[in-house]
């Protein structure tokens, strides 16, 4: 029976919207076989579900773009992200340098081809570590301020409230005030490197 | 300046939020064209506003990601509770039980605190000594005759090692080799290699071994088996591969505790039958990973065994500068057990050690 929910592209574009139901399908369709490869390579539990959960957020940012467009299969696409993860892992702790570029690849030529993909994805990683320390350094109230609405998804309603505004504008002022100071150490921070 | 002027945070806001109207965003492009100053600060504003937008929506991903995570755990451990409530009349049971409860506890205890003072006499290593063991005649000969490097008396000291490489680099316990004067590896087939220690660490006590034959090969094309660093859960059962006398000896069973003697976590407890020679033995889950090496067992009581960990091989082998990569992937894990043991069998030999 053809099911048009359960075609790859309307999956591919709930799962941009981060909709709970595309990616919950896509998630327990694609876990096992990666689960019991990492098995077979070294690997525990913890690290299928770490390992998993960050090749699902690289394809997350992946279907964000406008000019996105898989040209595999989206299984295909979460093993092949899952394996390079995981060598790259290994490689850490092993602290041994030249393991992907010689061994790792040898089952399959064509997994390696997603490497710019998970290069942006640490690079694009990289900065959002960099916006967070700034926004630690900003010191109290901003810091708290900024992260209840950027990482806690409330409302200015609901700061102004917890903050002890008199309205929504004003928290929002102030909002606007440590925005500005976000900005000085965020950009000062990297224009320093 | 968009620093002091806060109503360009709010176009800002609405520009990335895409809620300007046609005529607002016109007016926006033409001040962007004309104003280079406040064009550079309005485009910074916008990408780092951005970013947070980004870092949000993936926090929430990541969010339900781990929720998904947890409900299909509990889904698949689907396990009913059922509270029984304690009625009045089991009261007098639950007392008596309670009471030999805390029997138990206190005897226990005292059981253990006996048997802390004895710790150190209890843990032995397994390394065999060989002086009273003969071997067949027609075996010596044949090694004679087809390597010139045979040695001629039987060894002091033997324990077991496993092939890291297919060109010679084996690992086995330190205790096994430390003092030799000369090191031999032994394989199934009954061949013997002059091998020399390359690296050892002798407090994890792991050493390394190289043989000397440069011509020396193992097995064809990658190692079957891989190493797992990661320590692999308590009830995991596995298997091992070892040389308590001169036939290659299989012994089974199960990861008892993630850490090995006193605590020392860079070992596992298992409960699995080992004798002296089989120091060295590799340790095999179910997938074909080695997870440690047989080092020692508690002399006083029989089946608890002693084994160092895979990941102190990969950080000796990681601080040494030998050019030595592990595999990475295993062709054991959809094997039967018969040919697991087959596969590791031609790469499990015995390490056979000469001290004056």
């Amino acid at each position: 029976m053809y099911n048009p929910i359960d075609t790859e592209a309307s999956l591919l574009a709930g799962l941009a919207k981060g909709n709970r139901k595309a990616t919950e399908a896509i998630y327990k369709q694609h876990i096992r076989p990666i689960k019991s490869w990492i098995g077979q390579h070294g690997g525990g539990e913890d690290d299928v579900e770490d390992i998993f959960q960050e090749a699902m957020v690289v394809l997350y940012e992946k279907a964000q773009k406008d000019d996105f467009r898989l040209s595999c299969k989206i299984g295909t696409y979460l093993f092949a992200i899952c394996k390079h993860l995981w060598y790259k892992k290994l490689q850490k702790d092993q602290k041994a340098p030249d393991i992907l570029s010689t061994d790792a690849g040898m089952d399959d030529e064509k997994d390696w081809a997603y490497e710019d993909d998970l290069n942006v994805h640490t690079e694009r990683e990289t900065h959002y570590q960099l916006l967070n320390d700034a926004m630690e350094q900003l010191g109290e109230p901003c810091s708290s301020l900024l992260k209840a609405f950027y990482h806690d998804d409330k409302s200015m309603q609901e700061i102004a409230a917890a903050f002890g505004y008199t309205n929504p504008d004003n928290a929002k002022t102030q909002k606007y005030k440590c925005l500005t100071r976000l900005r000085k150490i965020f950009y000062g921070a990297k224009a320093k490197w | 300046m968009i620093g002091q002027d806060f109503n360009n945070w709010d176009l800002a806001e609405a520009y990335v939020a895409n809620t300007l109207s046609a005529s607002e965003l016109a007016n926006l492009h033409n001040r962007l064209s004309s104003e280079p100053e406040f064009a550079t600060d309005f485009n910074e504003c916008v990408s780092m506003l951005l970013s947070l937008d980004h870092s949000k929506k993936q926090k929430q991903f990541r969010n339900m990601l781990v929720q998904i995570h947890h409900e299909s755990e509990t889904k698949s451990s689907n396990w009913r509770v059922r509270t029984i409530p304690l009625r009045t009349h089991y009261l007098r049971t639950g007392a008596i039980a309670a009471g030999i409860a805390i029997l138990t506890t206190l005897s226990t205890f005292s059981i253990v605190s006996h048997n802390e003072k004895k710790r150190s006499s209890q843990y032995s290593l397994l390394r065999r000594e060989l002086e009273t063991i003969k071997r067949s005649q027609s075996a010596l000969i044949k090694n004679i005759n087809e390597t010139a490097t045979t040695p001629v008396t039987p060894a002091n000291y033997s324990g077991t090692g496993v092939a890291l490489s297919n060109d010679g680099y084996f690992v086995t316990n330190y205790h096994v080799v430390a003092g030799a004067d000369s090191i031999y590896i032994q394989r199934k087939d009954g061949h013997y290699y002059k091998a020399v220690l390359s690296t050892f660490d002798e407090k994890s006590d792991v050493a390394i071994l190289k043989v000397e034959d440069k011509n020396f090969k193992i097995g064809k094309g990658e190692l079957p088996y891989s190493f797992a660093t990661s320590k692999k859960p308590l009830g995991s059962k596995v298997f091992t591969l070892g040389y308590p006398q001169d036939e290659i000896v299989y012994n089974e069973g199960y990861i008892s505790a993630k850490n090995g003697y006193l605590g020392d976590s860079l070992q596992y407890r298992l409960e699995l039958p080992a004798s002296p020679g089989q120091s060295g033995a590799p340790v095999t889950d179910n997938n074909g990973n080695i997870i440690a090496l047989v080092t020692g067992k508690e002399s006083e009581s029989e089946g608890t065994t002693y084994a160092v960990g895979a990941k102190a091989i990969v950080k000796l082998i990681s601080n040494s500068d030998l050019n030595l990569k592990l595999p990475q992937s295993n062709k054991l894990g959809r094997m039967g057990r018969e040919q697991q043991i087959q596969s590791m069998e031609q790469y499990t030999c015995s390490v056979k050690v000469y001290k004056k």
